[in-house]
């Protein structure tokens, strides 16, 4: 199963060809002092979803953006969410809700401190996504306690199945943008719109785009340079948190070259690739290296994954930035969230990976407290045992929430998982 | 007479099984033991046993395979394979035309299709929660007085099962109370419980599709009652035996004797 520049790769020092990493969160670390910055001189914050936000539009108004996403991510990622959980439950919350609400609204009952530092009070909060009944209520709630002013955009779900999307749905929400958001963004802010501005800022977004796409279809070499789903999770922050700068695109450029020299090196993130896989689902953050870590020790790599596109499937070409129509483009783009998409539109995608990235295999990791990402994931994965033949996994835990994460259960099925893929395969273990 | 023998050891949740076979796949001999907290004394322990019952001396066991949850506990294994893989083997030698294995222990319920050879094609378990598995009945057994070993056969002395709705492993105990306390006898509270847990285990055996034959093993399969409610609701026999429950071990050392054999090439 191992090529002979891989076997010489694995010699090689990895941290060499891992920096991108390190400069994504370098950057997510500028984002951060950069936000504090802006507040600190009157900037207006907003809060708002990673699926489908037309974040550049914001941008033009010089309003931050902050994403309760994120933030709730990268508490659990250093182990912070139990506390603001707890906050929330005893707030009234069911152990069933979505943990990022919980933690989102935990946060801010907790006047903001986190173990990632303090998350600022939003002053507007921006609703352009229905793909999750829960985030328009996470919303309300933040509206009932603070008196936070919600804008709302009202997006189409993605109901056609031939991966078309109407011309009156795009022009449906570009009527909303430029007749309820832009004069609502005008009066919080102060700022008059300025198109040329926002068409250099789609301009840079559209180019970050391009080299992220370029980067994920990496996954198609063999062996791949890239773990397309753990290593893609960290790749994605700058896409969603930084996107429309000139900063952004740097990033992706360095990133696609430091894989092309993965590649040559015959190096990547595993010591050799001997399964590839594709990975659906949200991963568990509180224990994520953890969780990378079964599947590391089968050296198995995922070549394409669904969760990291969630600010955008730019890979398949879903949506098409464009500077000279920048708000109508930016509507299209809002319509194709991930969650967006109807399932059966969902399954072909994975279908579409399955082949075009030669994986052996599916791994879906469900998660208890989404159900607008996890549903159906038990349907997707009979689909591909019974009606292709392609080997499939549902594990489940939580994104955020450590209680749900039991790690001899996950082990045990993963195991079994690539036992059984070694026998197809052929690979010794 | 046998050139080497190998072992497998089984660290379940609440027991630990061996077997021991010799260089060409005849089962030698068994044992099982409490699992407790200790997991490598218990594996330690069994695999004393099955020396001893065999007179077989530790020296002459050339490759172990530790199977089950406690498996990377086992210190003196000389590898590990999950127990999906290890009982898809174990049934596959004792009923050679298997190609659904249903699993119960006292945690888990798996259901496995296996090929012609006994090699895994798909499995599910059941996730976060031990319902429907024999906890259930462990506690339904608890609740009434009763050993664990004589709750297969009472329950086949039933005339009308009750019907049981909750099969939460937890809250076992309180359900069957309440069912007491609604006045129906021991013999049909313990038949429902097992049609209950046999109806859950077929909805997961249908998502890996019901191919005969069925083989049932780990401990429970030892439950006549169990077995019983599987074949009334299946409406097709289930293959089972005394060896069943250590389908685990005996795959487990099916198992040692193919990766003695690589080594073997590779050395």
């Amino acid at each position: 199963m191992t090529t002979s520049s891989q076997a010489a790769g694995s010699k090689l020092d990895y941290k060499e060809f891992d920096q991108a990493r390190r400069y994504q969160a370098r950057l997510v670390r500028e984002y951060y002092a950069n936000m504090y910055n802006a507040i600190k001189n009157g900037a207006k914050v907003a809060y708002a979803y990673v699926m489908g936000n037309p974040i550049e539009l914001l941008m033009v108004f010089d309003i931050v953006p902050v994403y309760p996403e994120v933030t709730s991510l990268q508490i659990s990622y250093k182990g912070g969410a139990p506390e603001l959980i707890s906050a929330a439950e005893e707030f009234g919350y069911s152990t069933d809700c979505c943990g990022y609400v919980k933690m989102g609204i935990g946060a801010l009952l907790k006047g903001g401190d986190t173990v990632i530092g303090k998350i600022p009070k939003p002053d507007i909060l921006f609703l352009g996504y229905s793909g999750c009944q829960v985030y328009i209520h996470w919303w309300e709630q933040l509206k009932y306690l603070f008196k936070t002013p919600v804008v709302t955009v009202d997006v189409p779900y993605y109901r056609d199945f031939n991966g078309h999307v109407y011309n009156h749905d795009i022009l449906y929400v570009t009527k909303q943008l430029e007749d309820v958001v832009i004069p609502k963004l005008e009066e919080i802010s102060g700022k008059r719109f300025d198109e040329e501005r926002l068409k250099e800022i789609v301009y840079y977004s559209r180019e970050a785009w391009r080299y992220w796409r370029e980067a994920l279809q990496m996954g198609k070499l063999v062996p791949s340079p890239i773990d397309a789903y753990f290593e893609a999770i960290y790749y994605m922050s700058v896409i969603t948190l930084i996107r429309g700068t000139p900063e952004a695109v740097e990033f992706y450029k360095f990133l696609v070259d430091e894989l092309r020299r993965r590649y040559e090196a015959g190096v990547g993130p595993t010591e050799r690739e001997d399964f590839r896989i594709v990975f659906e689902g949200v991963p568990n953050y509180p224990f994520f290296k953890r969780f990378w870590g079964l599947f590391k020790r089968w050296n198995a790599r995922a070549v394409a994954s669904t969760y990291p596109k969630v600010a955008g499937l730019v890979d398949v070409g879903a949506f098409r930035l464009n500077p000279d129509k920048p708000i109508e483009s930016l509507a299209e783009y809002m319509i194709h969230a991930y969650c967006n998409w109807n399932m059966i539109y969902r399954l072909r995608l994975l279908e579409r990976y399955v082949e075009e990235y030669k994986a052996d295999g599916v791994v879906i990791h469900s998660i208890k407290s989404c159900r607008s990402f996890s549903m159906g994931h038990g349907d997707l994965r009979e689909y591909f045992v019974k009606e292709r033949d392609i080997p499939a996994l549902l594990i489940d835990s939580d994104h955020v929430d450590p209680r749900y994460y039991a790690e001899a259960q996950l082990r045990n099925r993963i195991d079994a998982f690539f036992e059984e893929l070694s026998i197809r395969k052929g690979v010794e273990v | 007479m046998a050139r080497y023998y190998v072992a497998g050891i089984d660290a379940g949740s609440t027991y630990t099984k061996a077997a021991l076979m010799d260089d060409e796949n005849n089962l030698i001999g068994t044992a099982i033991t409490m699992t407790g907290v200790r997991i490598n004394q218990a594996a330690d322990k069994v695999f004393e046993m099955v020396l001893s019952k065999t007179g077989v001396s530790r020296s002459d066991v050339k490759f172990v395979v530790g199977t089950g949850y406690g498996r990377f506990k086992i210190t003196f294994g000389d590898t590990q394979v999950t127990e999906i893989s290890c009982h898809a083997k174990g049934a596959h030698y004792l009923f050679p035309k298997t190609r659904t294995v249903l699993d119960m222990g006292g945690q888990d319920t798996k259901a496995i299709r296996v090929n012609e050879k006994g090699e895994v094609i798909d499995f599910v378990m059941n996730d976060k929660c031990a319902a429907g598995t024999g906890r259930f009945i462990e506690g339904a057994a608890k609740a009434l007085g009763l050993e664990l070993s004589q709750v297969g056969p009472i329950s086949l002395t039933s005339k009308n099962p009750t019907k049981i709705s909750s099969t939460c492993a937890v809250f076992a105990e309180s359900e069957v109370l309440e069912q007491l306390a609604w006045g129906h006898s021991i013999e049909d509270i313990l038949y429902g419980v097992h049609l209950s847990i046999a109806n859950r285990t077929i909805g997961l055996l249908r998502r890996v599709g019901i191919v005969p034959e069925i083989t049932f093993t780990g401990g429970v399969s030892l439950n006549d009652g169990m077995a019983k409610a599987l074949e009334d609701l299946l409406k097709m026999k289930v293959n089972r035996s005394p060896l069943t429950m250590y389908c685990g071990a005996i795959g487990a050392a099916l198992f040692a004797n193919e990766r003695l054999m690589i080594k073997q090439k590779v050395v």
